[in-house]
């Protein structure tokens, strides 16, 4: 059985490819495959009835129990023959059907090909979840056959219909199907039919699992994907909707009856939804004018008869409803087929365009009266024979006083009336001649080889009924596999027993059905539909559209402020509710170490406030900086120069470096347009200040044990050879975050790069051409900038390089002169810091910060042409450079034998600077410096001398035209809806810029 | 093989400095980047390897021994992370490079995209390797500055206001996280993870409770997790298409291995089960019904994103091997797919001129083979069988029966319907996109669109432009990989439960990092 699917599997991704060379031709070719199949399948017949079963399993995945497993019993051998059976049959009716020019033939024929494998595969699957898998997939299928035409309309919403029913079916069962397993212990489809568990568990697995058994054999309420399916070409209708797909929850059925009908509720649902879907099927048939709709809707009513027969549970019932699915997938599968070629031969499908047909075409009238006869229940032909065992079966536990017996026998009475009424009715409205008028005069007679699919059913139906007796040898074992004992048996005389005459009965009060057909006519119209079902499907899709767009617009409504504040506002609630009810306050507590850190404190806090209240971004910018120099307040305090070092320095470049961005923003900052958004942030902002306080109290409260860092400055000195802890934790023991961090570093400083030198062009000059080839980064345009012109030699006899190339109302002689004295100087002191760290407060962290500042003024005395000369290197390579050393220096000692990042020294005596212990870790250290410079450098560069040519640019443009600044047309999405802060400010007016200009 | 693992961070991290110097030379930078993730992806699979046959590794770097030192750490679960990670990495470069080759425009500049995009690596593979909670913050901090550099690539005004929100809320995530490793250092006294796991059963559970909350609320913002995920869908979509596809597959599910290592090995007592499942249930849901109302597909796909990751906290949640197997195997199965669909998506935008199904028409017609992957990858997203995100849910769905609780069974429900509408919204993209033909776009009409929003950050119909090999065979790859999930989903399970026992077994993780028993 695996061999049949792998062929079947390399088959359908072949069809595509063999469709190009083959045409229409090639579904003969692949319809090999379902005919030897077939024939295989019939072969095993002996062994099946002999030994019972054939089993094969290959290992997939056993953590989920999910494997390969097929097995092979009655039931799925009745099954397999009617799928590959039909399938063959619809698979050569295809060559004919379509043209060579069909569009998307070889799409199509690998999907319906793939489709019957499909199929085999799900019945034979001995695995429930295996089972599923081929479920679903079947439903893909049925998705991507029913949206054929992929350019109507109607065919693709018919197409997500039926996806979407079957696929929520589908979901819905596969819950059960777990449910089952789980508590069966076993995912073999056979140990669970043989298990048969009982308890509220299985009850509601079962339901679960008849939920997609229905939604997929188009049961009420799910039976309207069904007749709007009937979108798909013919082949698939008579297929997929008439001999297989919808077969596949009957089939569930009828596999989990012998272990399960006698559950809770199984009867009621099934025997309910499947007499209430047959009558309500059969009465919307008897009103279609559309011969395929006509047989849609018969479809949905045979496939409630069929709900009924194989869940009724009882042997007999069993034996009758395996013959009536075989009859049913015969004979419906003929008149799908009868009706594709009308509709080919005739234009329309529509019988009341159509005329004379039986005349044009008798072998045609033959095939269909035997169908019909079959569908109504005429003998000799094999639904007969289903039928009567199925009303024998009925009758034999309504007499043993089981009540849905009765329920049983009426209800599919009266819908077999109505089938034998929409029956004539179908064959009268395709043959009969007619005079009106609208009779459509379109005529191809279509191919004589397209009869010899529907023939060969139609022969088969009649053979199976008139041999009727010889399938119970064959179908036994299916019904012996429930408790009881099979009485009855398949045959065409029975003798004069109830059944005989309930049968007579029904086809006389059909007969009078079909003779009375303008009054049922005009008592259909006047009744109104009872279920709407597919009104129910659009409403609840609308509604889960409408619903969620509520929610998400809800969700999403305030963009960032929103977001930040759902953010903040959990944290309070849920640290704060943890911090309330855990009992862990500290029972001791210290106020303050050293008096000093409550007035510290409190300069912080009230800078934060102050920060938070301003609406002037400079003075905002100034109070953050105040709590950052509290902070090296702190740090000193508590004896750590190297920090308060570092740190003074990082709050120096970062103001430099606000004060860079903030010139090109407005003064001010937007008020909030509403007070209560105000009111509503300070108590967040409060709250998660409070609640945070409150859990380091705690946390810090509950140390069980000192930590690490108590060791650290021995350690360091040690084995780090240095007696400077935080460069020794810098640059060894956790050199590993330095070196991340300092990626961290590149990647910013580059970012920034990029964005300002890319932007500008982008956002500045738009369309109006862009000056250099895009991708030149803006690092390298500074250096080949044709604005430039280079130093002249004249420039010399300034203070500094660029002295010469700067308007006289920006320069500042004092500036120049100091910045002159003090920069080399300043690098001199920074490379000390870089090499002295290990011992004394320094590191290369601090010396880059302090050889960045000394650029900083460099900058600001001299602007960017001065820069560019003060170090005529790329930024970009001096990140690259210092991260290549401290990575290098990093992987280097794993040449050496040692772990990543392993220190090795060198220590000597060196005038001036002393005992130097010089080792890998300075390597690192110097890549972590070049780092540092290179952030300072181009941080100066794209915030600093970017913006100012961007500046002069708009300056000019702004004097040459009166045109409008494009920055002014970033349109102000709902980001900021309540804010109302422009990302992308707006150009301020040149005299507020040119003023903070230097 | 010690060697081997500050390895995975180091390559990229010096392929990104070369790239760096190379700023100029294109050429250069591709062979660097290329070269750099190759070796990784390597790397990768010889650690996985010899993880799964010798157990856990741990290097000490420099020497130094944790927990003063910084200890890295692969075990199952980071190496089966690593090598997923490397080869997204590895095929999303190939359709970046590809991409970049066809249009050699400005909205990649090719210098900067290397160097941060190696970083971003480097930041990746650290958070995985990481033994250390400030490292692995470290690694946070390196992929996160990355992603913001790349996110805000080519820098228009949508990409900026995009970025503006990416970058607040990574912060505040970011602060979130170093906030709780100082509280748990307060605490503890350390920041080696296996100490703290030590450490902290001895603190009473109402500071273990607040410990375990604050580290978490800092990943679940980085994996969108409800309701810390609306961020999501205004920052992903607007990123060049090979960027947003590594977002998506990759960033997110740092904060769901984060996750996974706080509730398996750091806070072992705190009783997460109620708390998460409770998450679980609102993030598919909620996340779901975003998708649903998106005329783009890609911030559909960013909204899926969210929704599924309920998908993984549910696993988490439950607890247990069962359960654990099947969230690393979702959590594989989920990389991978979401990193396809993205790339699905940038070819379908490139071959339509459009990424809203508003526009979208005639695709199957004009790029058949493009169609063929976007609906294997659609399918796979929502969980359709054969495919490993079926597969994974069965995983989890098994899990939640056996686990039994009617808080579970609410979860399977949620789950199952989250599975039903992604298919809903999916197919809806492959009627309108696909099977419609061009002709019909204008002035469609249909119930199926009335409810939908465009993207706020909609540019309207583009020039289509050209797919190059590169950029079909890259995302051919990762179609190809996504069905071998699926064909050998029975070692990848047991590789995933040999994982989650591995992850469940803390004393082993314990025993790893300090062979002479704990300080």
């Amino acid at each position: 059985m695996a061999t049949i699917l792998t062929i079947f599997l390399i088959v359908s991704v072949a069809t595509p490819f063999l469709a190009r060379f083959l045409k229409n031709h090639v579904f003969t070719v692949v319809a090999l495959v379902p005919a030897g199949a077939f024939i295989w399948t019939l072969l095993q017949g002996e062994q099946i009835r002999t030994h019972g079963e054939i089993t094969e399993t290959i290992r997939w995945v056993p953590q989920l129990d999910l494997a390969l497993a097929f097995r092979m019993d009655t039931l799925a051998w009745l099954l397999a023959l009617v799928v590959t059976g039909v399938g063959t049959v619809v698979l050569l009716y295809c060559t004919q059907y379509f043209t060579k020019r069909e569009p998307g033939l070889g799409r199509f024929a690998a999907f319906l090909f793939a489709f019957a494998g499909t199929m085999f595969g799900l019945v034979t699957a001995d695995d429930i979840l295996l089972m599923f898998m081929f479920w679903e997939i079947t439903s893909v299928l049925s998705y991507l056959l029913i949206g054929h035409y992929t350019g109507k309309k109607e065919s693709r919403g018919a197409a997500l219909q039926a996806l979407l029913v079957t696929t929520f079916g589908g979901l819905v069962m596969l819950i059960g199907v777990i449910m089952i397993s789980v508590q069966v212990g076993s995912t073999s489809l056979s140990a669970i039919v043989a298990a048969g568990v009982t308890g509220p568990m299985a009850v509601t697995a079962i339901l679960l699992i008849i939920v997609g058994a229905i939604s997929k054999s188009a049961i009420v309420p799910f039976h309207f994907w069904l007749p709007a399916a009937m979108a798909a070409p013919t082949p698939v209708s008579a297929y997929l909707h008439a001999a297989a797909m919808v077969k596949a929850g009957i089939y569930l059925i009828a596999r989990l009856a012998p272990g399960y009908a006698d559950l809770p509720g199984w009867k009621l649902v099934l025997i309910g939804l499947g007499v209430w879907t047959m009558l309500v099927g059969a009465w919307r048939s008897l009103r279609q004018y559309d011969l395929k709709l006509v047989l849609a809707y018969g479809t949905v009513s045979q496939l409630g008869f069929l709900m009924v027969i194989v869940g009724f549970g009882t042997p007999d019932a069993a034996l009758a409803g395996a013959a009536l699915l075989l009859a049913h997938a015969i004979y419906k599968s003929t008149l799908f087929l009868v009706v594709g070629i009308i509709d080919h031969a005739a234009g329309t499908r529509d019988w009341r365009q159509l005329s004379g047909l039986g005349r044009k075409m008798p072998v045609l009238a033959v095939i269909t009266a035997l169908a019909i006869a079959s569908m109504a229940g005429i003998p000799p032909l094999l639904g007969f024979v289903a039928k009567e065992s199925i009303f024998g079966a009925f009758l034999q536990a309504a007499e043993a006083g089981d009540p849905y017996g009765w329920i049983a026998l009426i209800g599919t009475a009266v819908g077999s009336i109505l089938t034998v009424a929409y029956s004539a009715r179908f064959f009268w409205g395709a043959f009969a001649t007619r005079t009106a008028a609208c009779v459509s005069t379109e005529w191809h007679k279509p191919p004589t080889a397209i009869l010899i699919g529907p023939g060969v059913l139609a022969v088969v139906s009649v053979l199976l009924g008139i041999f009727s007796p010889a399938l119970n040898a064959w179908l036994d074992p299916y019904p012996e596999s429930f408790d009881g004992h099979l009485e009855g048996h398949l045959a065409l005389w029975h003798g004069f027993e109830p059944a005989l005459f309930i049968s007579i009965a029904i086809l006389g009060l059909g007969a009078a059905l079909f003779w009375k057909k303008t009054q049922v006519a005009r008592l259909q119209e006047a009744l109104p539909p009872l279920v709407d079902s597919s009104r129910g499907y659009w409403s609840v899709t609308r509604a889960v559209d409408k619903i969620s767009a509520k929610v998400t617009i809800f969700g999403q409504r305030g963009g960032l402020p929103q977001y930040l504040a759902t953010i903040l506002v959990v944290f309070v609630l849920v640290l704060g509710t943890l911090a309330a009810i855990g009992n862990v306050w500290p029972t001791t507590f210290r106020l303050y170490d050293y008096p000093q850190q409550v007035v510290i404190a409190l300069v912080m806090a009230l800078a934060t406030l102050g920060a938070a209240w301003t609406r002037k971004r400079m003075a905002a910018v100034l109070l953050v900086g105040v709590t950052g120099f509290g902070m090296v307040a702190l740090f000193a305090f508590h004896g750590a120069p190297d920090l308060a070092l570092t740190q003074a320095l990082v709050e120096t470049i970062t103001i430099v470096a606000f004060v860079l961005v903030l010139r090109r923003l407005p003064g001010n900052s937007q008020k909030l347009t509403k007070r209560v958004h105000r009111g509503r942030r300070a108590v967040i902002a409060i709250g998660t200040g409070v609640v945070m306080g409150a859990i380091a109290l705690i946390a810090l409260g509950s140390r069980i044990t000192d930590p690490i860092s108590a060791q650290l400055p021995e350690m360091a000195y040690y084995e780090g050879h240095g007696k400077n802890v935080v460069n020794v934790a810098l640059v060894d023991i956790r050199a590993w975050d330095t070196m991340g961090e300092i990626s961290v570093l590149v990647v910013v400083a580059t970012g920034i790069a990029s964005l300002l030198f890319v932007s500008g062009r982008a956002d500045k000059k738009g369309r109006r051409g862009l000056r250099r080839p895009a991708t030149a980064l803006g690092r390298r345009s500074v250096l080949s900038d044709p604005d430039i012109q280079p130093a002249t030699p004249g420039a010399r006899q300034s203070w500094l390089v660029s002295g010469g190339k700067i308007a006289s109302a920006n320069r500042s002689i004092l500036l120049e002169v100091l910045v002159r004295l003090m920069f080399h100087p300043a690098i001199v002191v920074s490379i000390f810091l870089l090499f002295v760290g290990h011992n004394s407060p320094g590191g290369g962290f601090a010396g880059g910060l302090l050889a960045g500042l000394a650029l900083v003024f460099r900058y600001l005395a001299g602007g960017r042409y001065e820069l560019r000369e003060a170090v005529p290197i790329d930024a970009g390579k001096l990140l690259g450079a210092g991260l290549v050393l401290a990575v290098g220096s990093a992987i280097g000692s794993l040449f050496f034998g040692s772990e990543i990042l392993s220190s090795a020294y060198l220590s000597a005596d060196i005038p001036v600077l002393g005992y130097i212990s010089i080792g890998t870790t300075t390597i690192f250290d110097i890549g972590v410096y070049l780092v540092v410079v290179g952030l300072v450098l181009d941080i100066l560069r794209s915030l600093g001398g970017e913006v100012d040519r961007q500046q002069d640019e708009a300056d000019i443009a702004e004097e040459s035209t009166d045109e409008f600044s494009p920055r002014q047309q970033v349109p102000n999405t709902d980001l900021w809806a309540t804010q109302r802060v422009p990302i992308v400010p707006d150009t301020p007016s040149a005299t507020d810029t040119r003023e903070d200009n230097r | 093989m010690n060697a081997l693992v500050p390895l995975v961070v180091t390559i990229p991290l010096l392929g990104a400095a070369i790239a760096l110097i190379f700023g100029q030379r294109p050429r250069v930078q591709i062979f660097v980047s290329l070269i750099s993730l190759t070796l990784v992806t390597a790397i990768a699979a010889v650690l996985l390897v010899a993880v799964d046959q010798t157990g856990t590794v741990t290097v000490n770097v420099g020497g130094w021994a944790p927990p003063w030192g910084i200890v890295l750490v692969v075990d199952r679960l980071s190496a089966i992370m690593l090598l997923v990670s490397a080869l997204m990495l590895l095929g999303v470069l190939i359709f970046a490079i590809g991409q970049g080759i066809v249009d050699d425009d400005n909205e990649t500049p090719v210098s900067i995209f290397h160097p941060a995009y190696l970083v971003l690596s480097a930041g990746l593979f650290d958070a995985f390797v990481a033994g250390d909670l400030f490292n692995m913050y470290v690694g946070f901090e390196m992929l996160l500055a990355a992603s913001y550099v790349l996110l805000t690539l080519g820098g228009t005004g949508a990409r900026i206001r995009a970025g503006v929100t990416y970058i607040v809320i990574s912060l505040m995530s970011s602060l979130l996280f170093v906030g709780a490793i100082a509280l748990i250092y307060g605490a503890t006294g350390t920041v080696t993870i296996a100490l703290i796991s030590e450490r902290v059963r001895e603190l009473p559970m109402g500071v273990q409770a607040i410990l375990c909350a604050a580290l978490l609320l800092g990943f679940a913002v980085k994996a969108a997790v409800f309701p810390l995920s609306f961020w999501l869908p205004d920052s992903y979509p607007t990123a060049p298409a090979p960027v947003t596809a590594v977002f998506a597959g990759l960033l997110t599910k740092v904060g769901v291995y984060a996750i996974i290592r706080t509730d398996t090995v750091m806070f072992v007592d705190v009783p997460l089960r109620i708390p998460l499942m409770v998450v679980a249930f609102f993030t598919l849901l909620v996340g779901i019904m975003g998708a649903v109302m998106q005329a783009d597909i890609k911030r559909l796909l960013s909204f899926t994103l969210v929704s599924h990751i309920g998908y993984m906290i549910f696993g988490i949640a439950i607890g247990g091997d069962i359960a654990l197997t099947a969230t690393i195997f979702y959590v594989v199965h989920h990389i991978v797919v979401q990193t396809t669909l993205f790339l699905a998506t940038g070819l379908v935008e490139r071959v339509g001129g459009s990424t809203s199904i508003s526009r979208l028409g005639g695709l199957l017609k004009a790029a058949p083979f493009v169609a063929v992957l976007f609906f294997l990858g659609a399918l796979n997203l929502g969980g359709i069988p054969p495919f490993s995100g079926f597969l994974g849910k069965i995983g989890l769905f098994q899990a939640g029966v056996e686990e039994g609780s009617w808080l579970s069974y609410v979860l399977i429900a949620a789950g199952a319907a989250t599975s039903l509408l992604t298919l809903y919204a999916l197919a809806r993209v492959w009627n309108m996109a696909f099977w419609r033909s061009r002709g019909e776009v204008e002035g469609y009409q249909s119930p199926l669109l009335e409810s939908l929003a465009e993207s706020p950050e909609d540019s309207g119909t583009v020039a289509t432009k050209q797919t190059s090999r590169l950029m079909v065979g890259a995302t051919t790859g990762m179609v190809g990989l996504t069905l071998l999930l699926t064909v050998f989903a029975g070692p990848i399970f047991g590789y995933a439960e040999r994982a989650a026992a591995q992850v469940e077994n803390v004393e082993n993780y314990i025993s790893a990092v300090f062979p002479e028993g704990s300080p």
